[in-house]
């Protein structure tokens, strides 16, 4: 009977006292075991730069390198590319726009957020610079942007779009800093003396070198000012941000190959270069394959980049013309590539390791940046010769060819020597451009949108929205929808940007 | 005694003798059909006098007085009494006594209501319906026979999942699946996706791995009101089964065998071409995926070139699709021994199936066993409890778009020999006529998924009487399991060109408790007024891991294992508990049982919201009237009619971790290239694409329900029809924000949605002479959904998932939950499609439109049930009337040139439907000759209303026939029952709008429906079983 009364009740008092006791405690459970909420810049720098390198060089640059004629569209979505056909519903430029672009942004935009709260302005300079990079690619490919309320999370979930010139040159009146005092900024954040925090081993571009982080500004600001120097409202801007880069001096911007503003990449798998990645594996690999008006430009020039720049797995190049239709070249294995300068593992005729760094900013953009300056507004000490050949050693050097190679090069009339005709000249100056730019389509792009050098003729079988090569990108449907500052239906594919004014 | 009552009966038929005695006949007929019933009882009431009539149905009794009564009785029928009078003969005509409305039903929480008193709708389907069916797959096995409830398979690959949603989808981001209640307890319905769902294999979902044959019966609860007590969980409905259990056997052990053997095959493949092969603009392209090539013997083309080199001859292969699957097969075997008796039961078995699936390397292996039994006590506590351990294994190929081999295989090209050309070269590697993917054979043989999965579900039951009045009953329920998974991707697969090894192992535990105190009092303040009481408490908490580990850059071929791998940056752990404490009250009314009322509130506290709002009530209101009963109707028409209604409303918590912005180890790219971290021996952390809120409140639905049962022709026809509506609010979601803001969604509560429907269930003998029976039971729903309002600023935004940019399954408002937004063709005010007059082609499409609606307009069921004897034949035939598939396959097959109607006047050219737009505005119609490759490529373009077509589906579900051997039969022998069938399923489909089968989610269970992105084609199975006791 005792016993009977026992199980009545504890029973139901073990359960209530278990359910009523310390049931605060009990539910206190939901702090995340996966995921911190709050990190430091040393883990945040790494990713921010991977994602600039992406941003330019994987969907942007399978798009452009074949709109540019250094590769052409063998099958899937480069096909199209090829043919100057974009859709809005492009699966890899909408993630570019999402992940690579603002979706890594965001993240040096909380760099700069934890280096103002622990007093480490370095890695503010560094986010700020990385930052004007990554608006400038954004705006040159889409023209408006949000950009002024751009990265505000939930403070803005569908911001505005500033015009392109605004957001080059700024807008007082609108609140939109120029991405020119967006450098300056982040110049000024880098001459501090005092930080709590430094970047060090894990900065992927310069292994923490606050020198060469200036530089990077310097030249960058050197890059930005020529984008828009051929709009009328631009040129007064560009000159006198190029005169003022010049006026620190030599050591204030990128003067050697050891400062080039590169993003390293491994040869392992998953640290791979984006380039190599979809020249030489995966499914996709076989989707582009070498132009034949690109290999014939090098060939007419005898250039000595060639073997690096593209490869030639068998005993000749084996490409095929932009638009081409019909069956392709077997086996895929004898197609020439990108080649190692910009794959990985500098050697001659083959494509492998996809180590090759991603260049963002380099001395013979710089060099070739002065030259045309010089060409244009006679700014600055040195001839544009001087600096025209300077961009070319550079660019071979950076490949690796032969001193002897290149003085044969060099020797050339057509090749070594600018013409005394200003337009000839210029357009030798960006032919050199576009070689050593190889691999990198979007500056291809941006120099060719801007001056029309060098000439393209449009591929075979052009369609696209009238059959011309385009000059920007639709914006992404899916952030059309998203957002309802966007124009719908948005800008079509041969609209030109603001400083796209030839 | 015996011998009193004999002296009893002598004395009477002694005096009746005496008196007034006298004879009277008649016949005993069946109202039915008036055919004489034999065998039937006619008995003078108050006396032993009784006789039974004969095969006509004719009978003589004598009668004591014109006072006496007749009771005449069969089984089956009615009851009848008819007073003598002064009539000599008597004629009878019974009613057949059909259906007994007054049945037992399990309602939430294990409660075992009289239907009668339930204000909500619920339907239950025995265990016979779903055993022997030609499926391994309980859920399956329901398809097409509940009203209100959808449910869609994601494929025909072995053990792939059945998304079910019960009255249309309630909450724009959580679970919109029932809860599933085994034996009281809920268990996990998880699907786990392994992968993307875009390329991935398909996960079974969790409630696969009940073995049909162990259930005792099904019971859905379809709405919020016949849910509440079990919580937010069961907002999506609850489906509750209970599996068999011990019996009184008097002592005795009964062995029921069940064996089952069946064999499938690809059911929708469409009608190919074989007029025309591979190319493009008639001519050969070596590596081309279209069949735009050379018609077959034209001169020139006996043969072509391959990718690789070889000369082939250049024809026409029919079957070249169809050689690639296999007839697949499955064998089920469960054995179930029981025992008891007053005091004791219990009930073991075993049970196995094994499946090999029409793709190659596929399969589905599953055993259960289960040990359940209960006791009564001495101190008179009942205890029972269960334990259930199973373990189900499958194996199966990625599939998806791109490079795996579902992805190819509807690119094959008509004139590209599949099977007769070897898959690899002597490297090993794919030998294919595509560049850029793998042939689908190599695909098939080396890129392979496994599962294991090891659970155990068990229970504790207790009961104690305190006293007559009042019981308690605890439960403690525990589902636990683990799955292993190994995915392997051999060196030069499409998806990870340097191999991986994916080794996963996924953990998830649940455990509920659940107090119950029931007080019932009879004749409370005045006579026949009757109520119950029951407070309980709950407590469940459920936790995960995941952990894997992704080996990539493989050593060389052949060897899977980690060792062998360099990279793993792909590796993953993510693990989560969630906790919640809840309280409710039920009490129920009834009076002279005909008006039921009923009061319900729960409150929910859960660790997954902000502290400060984790509590939340929700209560119900219930009422049904037996209004036959009511106005003591006696009518054979309306012999049943009871009226019902609820107003309910239930709460609902938020995902755990939903209130922080979380940092994560990002990764870059996209399928074409990726990088992730750590990177380079780097750490490296990123923004989650997901706002967190700390001002999260809990999301309700509220719902109204009237109803109505009807018992008609003494109840021979019955019919259950149900009108709702429900409006959902405060969704707890992840609103999409602009991609700018440098996130890709924020959690908020926003949100409204509405659904309302119609179910209706009949029930009817059509027809019964002598052992002849003919019954129809149809089912019949409409739901419609939509999405009222998200939030300012959003007008769509996808529902989470994975998706191709493009074609994004969204929620939309205006529209119904799940509509498919991409680009659609530009058309006038007329709705005519505007064409570009340089090209004759569509004018470039408009991207962010709803392109297609998966909801179906109306979904229905008829099963005719035919039986004689011992013979028993069923047919299934359910529809789905309307509703819109996306379809990568079928567009594929269209713009590849594939399909027969590509062929058609191939030559010929043809104009696209459409108009052309002058300069001064007008239209004219559309009259630029394009040839018919553009005419299908523009008919077939991805990423476009193209590839939309209506689902509508008429389907031969489901047939058996079976016979039970007759007892006298088998009277001498060992068994003591022998049941033998042939079972088939899904063996005709009837598709007006679509050359494949529509039936197919390739997304598998959860919120994204109507996508076809290359998935397994759907299986036809038909089969053999057998079921004896001994």
């Amino acid at each position: 009977m005792k016993m009977r009364i026992f199980s009545k009740y504890t029973l139901v008092v073990a359960a209530v006292a278990f359910a009523s006791s310390g049931c605060e405690d009990f539910l206190d459970v939901n702090e995340s075991p996966n995921s911190p909420v709050e990190v430091t810049n040393k883990v945040l720098l790494p990713p921010a730069q991977v994602g600039t390198a992406w941003a330019s060089h994987n969907e942007l640059n399978r798009l452009t390198s074949p709109i540019m004629q250094q590769m052409a569209g063998a099958a899937g979505a480069p096909l199209s590319y090829d043919v100057y056909t974009i859709t809005a519903s492009e699966t890899g430029l909408t993630n570019a726009w999402r992940f690579d672009f603002y979706g890594s942004m965001v993240n040096l935009q909380e760099m700069i957020r934890v280096a103002n709260e622990t007093n480490s302005p370095a890695y503010a300079g560094v986010a700020k610079i990385l930052k004007a990079y990554n608006f400038a690619v954004l705006t040159d490919v889409w023209g408006a942007v949000p950009y002024s309320e751009a990265l505000a999370g939930s403070d803005k979930t569908t911001p505005r779009l500033d015009a392109q010139r605004d957001i080059y040159l700024g807008n007082q009146a609108e609140g939109i800093q120029s991405l020119f005092d967006l450098v300056r900024e982040g110049l000024a954040d880098l001459d501090q003396t005092t930080n709590v925090f430094t970047p060090g081993g894990e900065d992927l571009i310069y292994g923490g070198n606050i020198a060469n982080w200036k530089r990077f500004g310097n030249t960058l600001l050197l890059k930005l000012a020529m984008q828009i120097s051929n709009n009328p409202e631009g040129e007064p801007v560009a000159k006198a941000v190029i005169a003022e880069v010049l006026a620190k001096g030599a050591d204030a911007y990128i003067t050697s190959n050891a400062q080039n503003a590169q993003v390293k990449f491994g040869s392992a798998t998953g640290t791979q270069n984006p380039v190599h990645q979809w020249t030489n594996v995966g499914s996709f690999s076989n989707d582009l394959i070498a132009s034949t008006r690109y290999l014939n430009r090098l060939q007419a020039l005898n250039d000595p980049r060639l073997p690096y720049l593209i490869t030639k797995p068998t005993a000749s190049y084996v490409t095929i013309d932009n638009g081409q239709a019909g069956s392709r070249p077997t086996p895929t294995t004898s197609w020439s590539r990108f080649g190692s300068y910009v794959t990985g593992q500098l050697t001659p005729n083959t494509s492998a390791g996809g180590d090759a760094p991603i260049k963002l900013i380099t001395n013979f953009q710089r060099a070739f940046i002065l030259a045309e300056a010089k060409l244009r507004w006679d700014i600055g000490d040195k001839s544009a010769q001087e600096l025209y050949t300077e961009g070319v050693m550079a660019s071979m050097a950076a490949v690796g060819v032969s001193s002897a190679e290149v003085t044969a090069y060099l020797a050339q009339e057509s090749v070594g020597t600018l013409s005394a005709d200003p337009t000839e000249a210029l357009k030798q100056i960006l032919l050199q451009k576009y070689i050593a730019w190889t691999g990198n389509g979007y500056e291809l792009w941006n120099d060719w949108r801007r001056t029309g050098y060098p000439e393209l003729p449009l591929a075979q079988n052009a369609a696209g929205i009238d059959g011309t090569i385009p000059v920007r990108l639709p914006y992404p449907s899916t952030e059309i929808s998203r957002n309802p500052n966007m124009p719908n239906p948005g800008p079509q594919t041969n609209e030109r940007v603001w400083w796209d004014a030839q | 005694m015996k011998r009193l009552l004999l002296v009893f009966i002598l004395l009477g038929l002694v005096a009746e003798a005496a008196w007034a005695q006298r004879t009277v006949t008649g016949t005993v007929t069946s109202a039915t059909d008036g055919i004489g019933v034999p065998g039937a009882s006619v008995l003078v009431k108050g006396s032993s006098l009784g006789v039974v009539t004969d095969v006509d149905g004719k009978y003589k009794i004598e009668v004591p007085s014109n006072e006496a009564v007749l009771v005449i009785s069969f089984v089956g029928y009615m009851t009848t009494e008819e007073k003598v009078g002064n009539r000599s003969v008597i004629n009878v005509a019974l009613k057949e006594d059909v259906e007994q409305l007054s049945e037992v039903v399990i309602t939430a929480i294990g409660i075992e209501r009289d239907k009668r008193s339930l204000g909500y709708a619920t339907q239950e389907v025995k265990g016979e319906a779903l055993a022997n069916k030609s499926t391994t797959d309980a859920v399956r096995g329901l398809e097409g026979k509940i009203a209100g409830v959808n449910i869609t398979g994601s494929s025909g690959s072995p053990g792939a999942s059945t998304n079910i949603n019960i009255r249309g989808i309630s909450s724009f981001t959580g679970s919109n699946q029932p809860l599933f209640i085994v034996d009281g307890i809920p268990i996990s319905n998880n699907v786990d996706n392994t992968q993307n769902t875009l390329f991935g294999t398909q996960p079974a979902n969790r409630a696969a791995d009940i073995d049909p044959n162990n259930i005792e019966s099904i019971t859905v609860l379809k709405g919020p009101a016949a849910a509440v007590l079990y919580g937010s969980r069961a907002s999506a409905g609850a489906i509750i089964i209970t599996t068999k259990s011990g019996r009184n056997t008097q002592g005795k052990t009964e062995v029921v065998v069940n064996s089952s053997y069946n064999m499938q095959q690809v059911s929708s493949l469409p009608k190919f071409q074989n007029q025309y092969g591979q190319g493009s603009l008639n001519e050969y392209v070596a590596n081309s995926t279209n069949s735009w090539g050379p018609s077959f013997g034209t001169p020139g083309y006996d043969s072509v070139t391959t990718t690789w080199g070889q000369r082939v001859p250049y024809q026409a292969y029919p079957d070249n699709i169809k050689d690639f699957y296999q007839t697949g097969q499955f064998l089920s075997n469960n054995v179930s021994i029981t025992s008891g008796n007053e005091v004791a039961n219990y009930l073991l078995s075993f049970g196995n199936t094994t499946q090999k699936g029409i793709i190659p390397n596929s399969g589905y292996d599953r055993t259960n066993v289960q040990l359940k039994g209960s006791t009564t006590l001495n101190n008179g506590l009942i205890a029972g409890g269960s334990i259930n351990y199973i373990r189900s294994s499958q194996e199966g190929i990625p599939g998806g778009n791109g490079a795996s081999a579902f992805g190819q295989i509807t690119r094959i090209p008509r004139s590209y020999d599949l099977t007769g050309l070897p898959y690899s070269n002597a490297a090993g590697n794919s030998q294919y006529y595509s560049l850029s993917a793998n042939h689908p054979l190599w695909s098939a043989n080396n890129e392979l998924f496994e599962s294991k999965n090891d659970r155990i579900l068990g229970n504790i039951d207790l009961g104690y009487k305190i006293t007559d009045w009042l019981k308690v009953d605890y439960r403690l329920g525990l589902d636990t399991y683990s799955d292993r998974r190994k995915l392997t991707l051999a060196i030069n697969s499409g998806r990870v060109p340097s191999g991986e090894i994916r080794d996963e192992s996924w953990f998830r535990s649940e455990l509920n408790s659940d107090l119950l105190v029931t007080a019932t009092k009879k004749g409370l303040l005045l006579e026949g007024l009757n109520a119950s009481v029951l407070v309980g408490n709950n407590i469940n908490q459920r936790n995960s891991q995941s952990v894997g580990v992704v080996g990539q850059g493989l050593s060389f071929p052949g060897f899977f294992n980690q060792s062998g791998a360099s990279s793993f940056t792909n590796s993953f752990e993510t693990s989560s508990i969630r906790r919640l404490v809840g309280f409710y009250g039920q009490v129920s009314f009834d009076y002279e049982n005909f008006a039921f009322l009923e009061f319900t509130g729960r409150t929910d506290q859960s660790s997954t919201l902000p502290k400060e709002n984790n509590m939340f009530f929700y209560p119900s209101v219930t009422a049904s009237l037996v209004v036959t009963d009511m106005l003591k109707l006696d009518s054979d028409i309306l012999s049943y009619g009871k009226i019902r209604g609820n107003i309910a409303k239930v709460g609902r918590d938020a995902d755990p971790y939903s209130t922080e912005t979380y940092f994560v180890s990002p990764s870059f790219g996209n399928n074409v290239a990726s990088v992730n971290f750590p990177y380079l021996g780097l750490p490296g952390f990123a923004y989650s694409s997901q706002i967190g809120s700390n001002t999260l409140t809990p999301e309700f639905t509220t719902s109204y329900e009237v109803g109505a049962n009807l018992g008609f022709f003494r109840n021979s026809v019955t019919v259950d029809v149900t009108y709702f509506s429900s409006e959902s609010s405060d969704q707890i979601m992840p609103v999409a924000v602009a991609n700018a803001s440098g996130f890709n969604s924020r959690y908020a509560n926003v949100g409204l949605m509405t659904n309302k429907g119609i179910e209706a269930l009949v029930n009817a003998t059509v027809l019964r002479r002598g052992d002849f029976k003919w019954d129809v039971t149809a089912n019949y729903s409409r739901i419609r959904n939509m999405v009222v309002e998200i939030t300012e600023g959003v007008k769509d935004f996808p529902i989470p998932g994975n998706g191709f940019g493009g074609i994004t399954p969204s929620i939309a408002e205006g529209h119904p939950y799940g509509v498919i937004i991409s680009s659609a063709f530009p058309r006038n005010d007329a709705g005519q499609l505007l064409i570009n007059p340089s090209t004759g082609l569509f004018q470039p499409s408009v991207a962010g439109q709803v392109i297609a609606d998966p909801n179906p307009d109306w979904l229905g069921g008829i099963t005719n049930t035919l039986s004689y004897k011992g013979i028993n034949f069923s047919v299934l035939v359910d529809t789905r009337q309307g509703g819109d598939l996306y379809s990568f396959s079928a567009q594929d097959l269209k713009s590849l040139g594939a399909i027969e109607m590509t062929a058609v006047e191939r030559d010929q050219p043809r104009i696209l439907p459409g108009v052309i737009e002058g300069a001064d505005g007008t239209f004219t119609p559309n009259n630029i000759q394009i040839s018919a490759q553009q005419y299908w490529q523009a008919l077939g373009g991805l990423a476009s209303e193209a590839a939309v077509y209506d689902a509508t589906v008429y389907r031969l579900r489901e047939v058996s026939l079976g016979y039970s051997i007759p007892k006298n039969l088998i009277s001498k022998s060992p068994f003591g029952d022998i049941f033998i069938s042939v079972s088939g399923r899904n063996l005709l489909y009837y598709a007006p709008n679509f050359f494949m089968d529509p039936e197919i989610n390739t997304q598998g269970a959860g919120n994204i429906r109507g996508m076809d992105l290359n998935g397994a084609p759907n299986t036809r199975s038909y089969g053999v079983n057998l079921r004896f006791t001994l």
